[in-house]
């Protein structure tokens, strides 16, 4: 589950002066055929860089969306529920699986990325950093973060590095049945008991404000952000991932009579776009910078099992292996 | 047949499923490797997916339907032995548990899909491949771990003491036994126990582990009998949690 | 003090409120890699599904079956370490690297011809798949051979060799692990319907968009 919004910010490694210019003219024109890079193929740093960032924050945002939604796992009700949670929650540990293995063929290791990871120097989802008060809101987050995630990975699936559309094809495939479980999860609470209604649409207001930073902030056009879009590594804009999610749930929730907590929100008929109150960036600065309710714990959990799992590794690690990057 | 004697039986399978189910999906998330969390999160849910098999042929005999069953009965109302209740602890004890439950769990499922009692074989059947790779799975850990590094054999060990009078309660026998026995229905919990012992032997003698003398432990009794550790009914208390805002609720 | 969460699974961990700094892992804390191809039914090709970390073949076909094949039929797995693959470089789309590649003369050949598996991929982007079995004494030769055996069947934009010892095959008497796997409808999407109450509750209450 992830939005992609925190990835794109400038890095130091723009400068494409040094890149070899007629295996560069290579490589873009493989892309513009519509062609996959494969990992044994030759990239610019730039894009090698840009992929490991992205895909390994994408990963670490499965691993960490795990917890969320394990807060409920023991207590998911009824068979149906109980099953469909596990399920899930193993899902998203799947994932994470697959996508480090895709960052993997890049030449950065899971263990660094592990590292990176629980000491707090690289990102995550923004959203993972809320809690689950109530069982609604776990049912809010299969519902809305995951379809949010596809809005996102159904457009990178389409980038043009092999492993990380393999990883995401399956993963799509995978999100589906999180999609419409949370959707029937949530339709049962908000068709259901009075009780229920109340609990899903307090658990809506609490998510609606971090489902809107979901996809991050606007996304500023430079000509490091056009690069990254002619070698399909963005493939589609921050906004145009926020406006296609807006116009493919907001109906949804309406019909289920809900509100969704902003006043301002509405489709513009002229426009085509969806309007709404701006969200509080401000915060969700803080909240990546590690100033969010649950920033702490989801960390502490991490490396807890990392820690507490280490036995197991020691144990079981063959001295004579040598480490081989995945091939695909 | 004796229906009691069926729902008795039924009662002990899908209660120590469903609790042992509920403790392995505790561990996603949490587990020492990505791979391994996805695993055991998969036999967590077989086990949940076999106690609703269990519940639904109880049902079929007129017991409540399963989620009012599993979600709100009380600790004393639980057939399960109480090894499948006691805490995770580290990964040591919830692989050595896994590996204790299997290999019987496994034995009960080949005896039942020779059942005289067909509704019973039919699930055993169907199931029987899953426990396989669930046995697989606690067999090749316990062959790794059980002959790699000091510390892992010493957790090992340590946890197999522990757990080892708990598993011999697996078999506490039902006051109906010989009936089932008679019957059919399956060869009873002595002949289980003894085909067990064999079988957990067999890894055992490939690892650096030494399996306690079974006669001089007194076994854990009573869970078949409703009486349970402290830790039952808290766990039942969080699994119903949610369900019992409402019982009536469609969730 | 430690860590009280709404996760009660969280709460029992114990964790201590101030994590103390940790250390980098060691070297293949993760353990090495393998790869995975699942077969989805009966005479079907072996397919490229991905790579495990683990410790040995056996644990990583445990880890794979779970990993690879939870969902979607599948009838059998094969496994092997990464570092027993041999791989080619990479074609454009639409070519043959085949035709493309000098094979070199082999550093070493074994005096005995033994099997190879080839698996080819037809497109980047996509999964390589099992094109079939060689007998050779050497990897170049094993290539060679299956150029001439499946080498001019389209494009082919890269190909992996392996031994066949090098490949942990699950056994035929193993198939009834996956049986069940098409009933284990929840955790699939098809299993959740819901247009009916979504339906009934829009007639009881008639909602309009605001």
């Amino acid at each position: 589950m992830y939005g992609g919004g925190n990835v794109f910010e400038a890095t130091k490694f723009d400068d494409l002066q040094t890149e070899d210019p007629v295996k560069l003219a290579e490589f873009e024109a493989r892309i513009a055929r519509g062609e996959k890079i494969e990992p044994n193929d030759w990239m610019p740093q730039l894009y090698r860089k840009q992929l490991i960032r992205m895909i390994e924050q994408h990963a670490h945002s499965e691993i960490i969306g795990a917890l969320p939604e394990g807060t409920w796992i023991t207590r998911a009700p009824g068979f149906r529920r109980k099953m469909a949670q596990m399920a899930k929650v193993q899902d998203e540990v799947g994932h994470a699986q697959l996508l480090y293995s895709a960052a993997e063929t890049l030449g950065k290791t899971r263990e660094q990325m592990l590292t990176d990871l629980i000491n707090g120097k690289s990102k995550y989802s923004n959203v993972f950093n809320y809690p689950a008060f109530t069982w609604a809101d776990s049912n809010i987050i299969s519902w809305l973060i995951d379809a949010g995630a596809i809005v996102n990975q159904m457009a990178n699936a389409k980038g043009s590095y092999g492993p990380y559309s393999r990883a995401l094809e399956r993963i799509c495939a995978e999100e589906a049945f999180h999609l419409k479980y949370g959707h029937d999860a949530v339709v049962h609470m908000a068709t259901g008991t009075p009780k229920q209604r109340e609990m899903i649409q307090a658990a809506l207001n609490r998510w609606w404000p971090p489902i809107m930073t979901f996809f991050g902030p606007s996304d500023k056009m430079s000509t490091h952000t056009e690069t990254l879009m002619r070698w399909k590594v963005k493939m589609a804009s921050n906004d145009e991932c926020r406006q296609q999610f807006l116009d493919m749930y907001v109906p949804k929730i309406w019909e289920l009579g809900l509100t969704v907590p902003d006043p301002k929100l509405k489709k513009n008929m002229e426009t085509g776009q969806w309007e709404y109150t701006e969200p509080d960036w401000d915060e969700f600065k803080r909240v990546i910078n590690g100033d969010g309710p649950c920033n702490a714990e989801r960390l502490a959990v991490r490396r807890t099992a990392e820690e507490r799992g280490a036995w197991v590794r020691r144990a079981l690690l063959n001295p004579k292996a040598k480490y081989v990057r995945p091939l695909a | 047949m004796n229906e009691l004697a069926i729902k008795d039986l039924l009662y002990k399978l899908a209660d120590d499923q469903l609790i042992l189910g509920h403790r392995n999906s505790e561990w996603t998330g949490f587990g020492p490797i990505l791979e391994e969390d996805i695993a055991f999160s998969s036999m967590a849910q077989d086990k949940i997916g076999h106690s609703l098999a269990f519940y639904t042929l109880l049902q079929e005999l007129g017991e409540a339907d399963p989620d009012t069953v599993a979600f709100t009965r009380n600790a004393n109302q639980f057939h399960n032995s109480q090894l499948v209740e006691l805490p995770n602890g580290e990964y040591d004890f919830s692989l050595i548990r896994h590996f204790l439950y299997d290999n019987a769990e496994i034995i009960r499922f080949e005896m039942l899909s020779q059942s005289g009692y067909e509704p019973i074989a039919k699930v055993a059947t169907k199931l029987k491949g899953e426990v396989k790779y669930h046995v697989l799975h606690a067999n090749t850990w316990i062959k790794n771990l059980g002959t790699s590094t000091e510390e892992a054999i010493l957790r090992l060990q340590t946890s197999l003491n522990e757990a080892i009078p708990y598993a011999l309660g697996m078999f506490e026998l039902s006051q109906y036994e010989q009936q089932l026995i008679d019957a059919g229905v399956y060869a009873g919990e002595d002949a289980v126990k003894a085909e067990w012992f064999k079988r957990i032997q067999a890894v055992i003698e490939k690892t650096d582990l030494k399996l306690p003398d079974l006669n001089t432990i007194e076994p854990k009794l009573g869970g078949r009998y409703g009486e349970h550790t402290e830790h039952l009914q808290p766990l039942l208390d969080e699994m119903a949690e949610v369900f019992k805002i409402d019982p009536t609720a469609e969730w | 003090m430690s860590l009280t969460s709404l996760d009660p699974r969280v709460t029992r961990l114990n964790l201590p409120e101030e994590m103390p700094t940790i250390e980098p892992k060691p070297e293949l804390d993760q353990f090495e890699t393998y790869e995975a191809f699942h077969q989805k039914k009966e005479g079907a090709a072996h397919t490229y599904v991905g790579p495990v970390h683990a410790p040995n073949e056996d644990v990583a076909f445990l880890f794979a079956k779970e990993q690879y094949s939870r969902r979607f039929p599948c009838v059998g797995l094969w496994i092997v370490r990464t570092e027993n693959v041999m791989v080619t470089p990479y074609s454009g789309d639409g070519e043959n690297v085949y035709d493309m590649m000098r094979v070199e003369e082999p550093a070493e050949r074994s005096a005995q011809a033994e099997a190879y598996e080839i698996f080819h991929l037809k497109k980047r982007g996509k999964a390589h798949t099992h094109a079939g079995r060689v007998m050779a004494t050497s990897y170049q030769e094993a290539l060679q051979e299956a150029r001439t055996q499946f080498g001019d069947k389209g494009p082919i934009v890269n190909v992996w060799v392996v031994k066949s010892k090098h490949v942990l095959q699950s056994a035929e008497e193993d198939k009834d692990m996956w049986t069940t796997i098409p009933e284990k409808k929840y955790r699939e999407a098809i299993a959740y319907k819901v247009m009916d109450k979504i339906t009934k509750y829009k007639e009881e209450h008639k909602t309009t968009a605001p």
